[in-house]
């Protein structure tokens, strides 16, 4: 068999695989579960498999690679999982065929980590779908082609490249000399903390199913409960706490993390950026606990405050109680903080604190410059100095992203929602951090946006996990192999 | 040798030979009072302004009189005692043979801060506002054109109405004056963020910036003028076209009327205060050689100027679009007078304001952000600028495909350095960084999300009016003195650019970092030892 050699089809292939492994191991519990659904599972994951084979081994990778054929290729499997991480919920009947595109947003919004749901009624919803719900969340946390790459043996394109277009952060941090190894080494730390957070939450009272669905989508900073009120229905303090350690960790960079788990917490303190991720969570809460003073009686209010600065500020999207009866500032605050996110190289979303730190330093330069014109002023972050032409990219990162939440918004807002709950729908699917502000608020479902509205959601959902550049790009590379393999024919 | 062209007798000939008096008479009036020992640009600056706004008193209380209303003593009082200060400031001043740049920017924010003072005075003196902070936003309101106020103008007297149309009038002609005069000598390096493309096409029309500025003057003051007569013409009284040309042409937006042009309740009037918005947001430069060679082609040719039209057609367009009626003529105007007084920065309100949908409103949030053309006297972050800015990304995605491609960023004929380059998004990113806090301090400070997010960018860009609850400009009415503080921090920001703000504020801050540094260099030596 002649085999086509597309790299986006066999990259696409390979992720498929993993979704249906995802669903293999749903239509299990749903069978332990006796909740009905295993059948529907089991059905889609043979669906998946089977396109994921032929996609997978169908094709070979292009002899030819370079970034924006990475970039097609990660954005390319995602649209690919996207839609068949619809199809158990279209099956199950959760989600009438009619609606598809609300099963699709479902899935984007778990892939992406994002957490907004469209579900209203969680009790009818059978186990099985719901563990499926989390464990998504838990592969599109650390990126599916990072799993691709370090599970199957030829994918046969240079990893590294491929990694970084898929992990948060501008550049991706190589862990070992093989790109392989390095992906081995994430998923490994990936999968030991969530059999942590789970044994916590264990202990903490919660249910066994209950502990991997929330320690999934805790160690992915996604935000999906299986509860309709969210981390409120446990009312817990045991959880809140081992929720909060969890988000916490998890919103920090992950090569940090194994730095310091192999030599030494020292790993911590040479990262300025964890510094600026603390300061940023505990002025956020600060913030909060003043701002909420008068109105929540002292517990209460350092609870759910500090909940909120950590669940927002790593982009988890957990609820505890419904902010939107705060006081202004306190909403405004957490807009902030979805905006920025966790750090670069966690499975936060957001636009990352190391960008927001490029940025500071970049306009401070500009002002250290108007008064010494002919200076000549490094970006000095920490110990390390930024090039140019980094910086020159994240600010680029910046400016794009404050211009999608700005069309985001006001596209939302052009097809009849109020501006406040548009802009911070858009900041929070952008950002992938789940709910938002106005009437989309933790405690509501996003069924207040219009069917339009969610479309224009997802997209920026999409465009949000993947960081933007390669959702842009890849459909300029696509054109771009498509006349290529044009005119290879003429 | 060619015999020189008799010189025409027409009416613009004229107007350019007077404003070209008045701007040397009142500029070798200032030299020749600064015999000081001191020196000091800074002191010269406010003691400049002082001298020069005093007039201004005399002329409203003038006015006041005139009219009957209560404020004329206090006006003049006040009049006598700025320009007294004044002069004592300039005789012991002098101003400076050299000048770092710092220096330069120190002084345009200490002349900037002379008008805030006199303003603040004059409003309390004459009991228009009683408390402090709300005199201070009265007056950074006045001078930075911003239409955004706690006072109900039909209870002011004229005096002041025409005290505080003549403030914006005159804080824009400023805004020329330092267009020509300052921005040249600060290079790319200094306010001028758009790569010198304003102050080089400001500086091309005469060889001297003394005879550039009274080109740009006497378009300035033709074109206020010509909007008088036409207000009068659609109907006006004759008082209040006066003082709406003075607000119009300066994007200020001040009104005599508390429900601004729309209560005038006149399709005409509001069809010249479209296109009087509409020049104020335009490039003066431009304006000047289109009207010298009655060259419309030059607008054309302007790449700004087709974005610039080319948003307000987008956003009307959209605004139509959204809203629930089949558009009428009415609708159409409204919806082009939202767009312009956004755009322009000017802030008046029409009387269909109250129906913007969702849409629109975020639309002309966006306008509000980006303001009028480079080198015009609107607020706002400049079209041009964002048109840089779009380039920008679009060079950093091509980057990301080929790593080692070289862009040169493209603006009609003039190309982007990069040292501009990062000047405009320095500038951008600090904006946003003055931004936010200040949105937080408005919501904590009585406002909602949407009115406190809103209010602070109408307040950055100078337009006035805002969304949300307090829509459209109860918002200053809702602040406390904080707030009040903050917007007119905010305003001032807007105005002249949050670089100089931020370097003359940080006259104190660099020696303190130095101290820092130095201090933790000393520490890191300790810890070697």
């Amino acid at each position: 068999m002649r085999k086509v050699a597309v790299t986006p089809v066999r990259v696409s292939g390979a992720a498929l695989l993993a979704i249906a492994g995802a669903m293999l191991i749903s239509s299990v519990v749903a069978v332990v579960d006796g909740g009905g659904a295993g059948f529907d599972l089991l059905v889609s994951a043979l669906i998946t498999a089977s396109i994921g084979c032929a996609l997978f081994y169908g094709s070979t990778v292009s002899p030819t690679a370079d970034s924006a054929l990475a970039f097609a290729s990660v954005a390319w499997s995602w649209v690919a999982v996207s839609v068949a991480g619809a199809l158990p919920f279209l099956l199950t009947g959760v989600i009438p065929w009619v609606r598809f595109d609300d099963a699709l947003f479902e899935s984007i919004s778990g892939f992406t980590c994002t957490g907004s749901t469209i579900l209203s009624d969680f009790t009818s919803v059978p186990q099985g779908l719901l563990f499926f719900r989390s464990m998504i969340q838990w592969f599109g946390g650390m990126g599916l082609i990072v799993l691709a790459v370090a599970v199957l043996p030829a994918l046969g394109i240079g990893g590294l490249e491929l990694i970084a277009s898929e992990s948060p952060g501008p550049t991706a941090d190589r862990l070992s000399l093989k790109v392989r190894d390095t992906a081995r080494r994430l998923w490994l730390l990936y999968g030991l903390l969530t059999g942590l957070i789970s044994v916590a939450l264990l202990f903490a009272g919660m249910s066994i199913f209950d502990a991997v669905t929330h320690a999934f989508t805790t160690v992915a900073t996604g935000g999906y409960s299986t509860y309709g009120d969210s981390i409120a229905h446990f009312d817990s303090f045991l959880v809140e706490a081992v929720l909060i350690a969890g988000m916490l960790y998890c919103g920090a960079s992950f090569s940090t993390h194994w730095h310091a788990a192999t030599a030494g917490l020292g790993a911590y303190r040479r990262v300025s950026e964890i510094r600026w991720y603390l300061w940023m969570i505990f002025s956020a809460f600060v913030l909060l606990v003043l701002v909420n003073a008068g109105e929540l009686d002292w517990v209460e209010n350092l609870r759910e405050s500090v909940f909120y600065a950590v669940s927002l500020g790593t982009s988890t999207g957990f609820g505890t109680s419904d902010y939107i009866a705060w006081m202004p500032s306190a909403q405004v605050a957490l807009l902030v903080l979805m905006l920025v996110g966790g750090m670069s190289g966690s499975t936060a979303g957001g636009m990352k604190v190391l960008r927001l730190q490029v940025v500071f330093r970049y306009a401070f330069r500009e002002l250290l410059r108007a008064r010494h014109p002919k200076a000549v002023i490094p970006i000095r972050m920490g110990r390390t100095t930024i090039e140019e032409q980094v910086a020159a990219k994240v600010v680029g990162f910046v400016l794009l992203y404050l211009g999608l939440v700005v069309i985001g918004g006001i596209t939302l807002a052009g097809l009849g929602v109020d501006p406040v709950t548009a802009f911070s729908g858009s900041v929070s699917a952008l950002g992938n951090a789940g709910p938002a502000l106005g009437e989309a608020g933790p405690t509501s479902n996003f069924l207040v946006f219009p069917r339009i509205g969610r479309v224009v959601l997802m997209s920026l959902m999409l465009f949000g996990r993947l960081e933007v550049f390669p959702a842009m790009l890849m459909l300029v590379a696509s054109f771009r192999g498509l006349s290529q393999i044009r005119r290879r024919r003429g | 040798m060619t015999p020189r062209p008799p010189v025409r007798a027409s009416a613009p000939a004229l107007l350019h030979r007077l404003t070209a008096k008045v701007l040397a008479g009142s500029g070798s009036f200032i030299e020749r009072l600064c015999k000081g020992k001191i020196e000091s640009a800074s002191g010269v600056t406010v003691g400049a302004v002082w001298v020069l706004t005093a007039p201004v008193f005399f002329l409203c209380s003038a006015v006041d009189f005139l009219d009957g209303g209560p404020d004329y003593f206090p006006l003049l009082v006040c009049g006598v005692i700025v320009e007294i200060a004044g002069l004592v400031v300039v005789r012991f001043g002098r101003f400076p043979s050299t000048l770092p740049i710092s220096r330069l920017f120190t002084a345009v924010v200490s002349g900037a801060l002379a008008a805030l003072s006199a303003v603040t005075f004059a409003h309390l003196a004459t009991g228009t506002s009683i408390a402090v902070d709300v005199a201070l936003v009265e007056a950074a309101a006045t001078i930075t054109g911003t239409n955004a106020t706690t006072i109900d103008a039909e209870a002011l007297s004229l005096g002041m109405i025409s005290f505080r149309a003549i403030g914006q009038w005159l804080s824009a002609a400023a805004i020329i004056v330092v267009l020509v005069r300052v921005l040249p000598h600060l290079g790319v390096g200094g306010l001028d963020a758009d790569g010198g493309v304003a102050t080089r096409s400001a500086r091309r029309l005469a060889p001297r910036s003394g005879s550039t500025m009274a080109r740009l003057m006497s378009v300035y003051v033709g074109l206020t003028g010509l909007f008088a007569m036409a207000y009068l013409l659609a109907g006006m009284p004759w008082v209040d076209s006066v003082i709406h040309a003075l607000t119009t042409l300066s994007s200020g937006g001040f009104s005599t009327r508390s429900g601004s042009i729309g209560s005038f309740q006149s399709g005409a009037i509001e069809w010249v205060a479209i296109l009087g918005m509409l020049v104020a947001g335009t490039s003066l430069p431009l304006m000047f050689r289109a009207m010298r060679r009655a060259d419309l082609h030059r607008f054309v040719r302007s790449v700004e100027f087709r974005a610039y039209l080319g948003m307000i057609l987008v956003v009307v367009v959209a605004i139509l679009a959204w809203s629930d009626e089949w558009p009428t003529v009415a609708s159409i105007r409204h919806a082009i007078f939202a767009t312009t007084s956004a755009i322009s920065t000017t802030g008046y309100l029409s009387s269909g304001l109250g129906t913007v949908p969702f849409g629109g409103e975020a639309l002309l949030l966006v306008l509000m952000v980006v303001g009028g053309m480079s080198a015009s006297v609107a607020g706002g972050f400049k079209v041009m600028r964002f048109m840089v800015l779009g380039q920008y990304i679009r060079r950093e995605l091509t980057k990301s495909i080929h790593r080692s491609a070289v862009g040169k960023i493209h603006l009609g004929r003039s190309s982007i350095g990069e040292t501009a380059l990062a000047r405009i998004i320095g500038e951008l990113f600090l904006a946003t960084m003055i931004l936010v806090p200040v949105v937080l301090l408005f919501a904590a400070d009585g406002l909602g999300v949407e009115g406190a997010f809103t209010f602070a960018v109408s307040s950055l860009s100078n337009v006035g009016f805002a969304f949300g609850d307090a829509w459209p400009l109860g918002h200053l009415n809702s602040l406390g003195a904080l707030g009040h503080l903050a917007a007119t921090f905010l305003m001032l920001v807007g105005r002249i650019s949050i670089t100089p703000v931020l370097v003359a504020m940080g006259g104190i801050g660099e020696p303190t970092q130095r101290t820092i540094r130095r201090w933790r260099l000393t520490k890191r030596d300790e810890i070697v030892r």
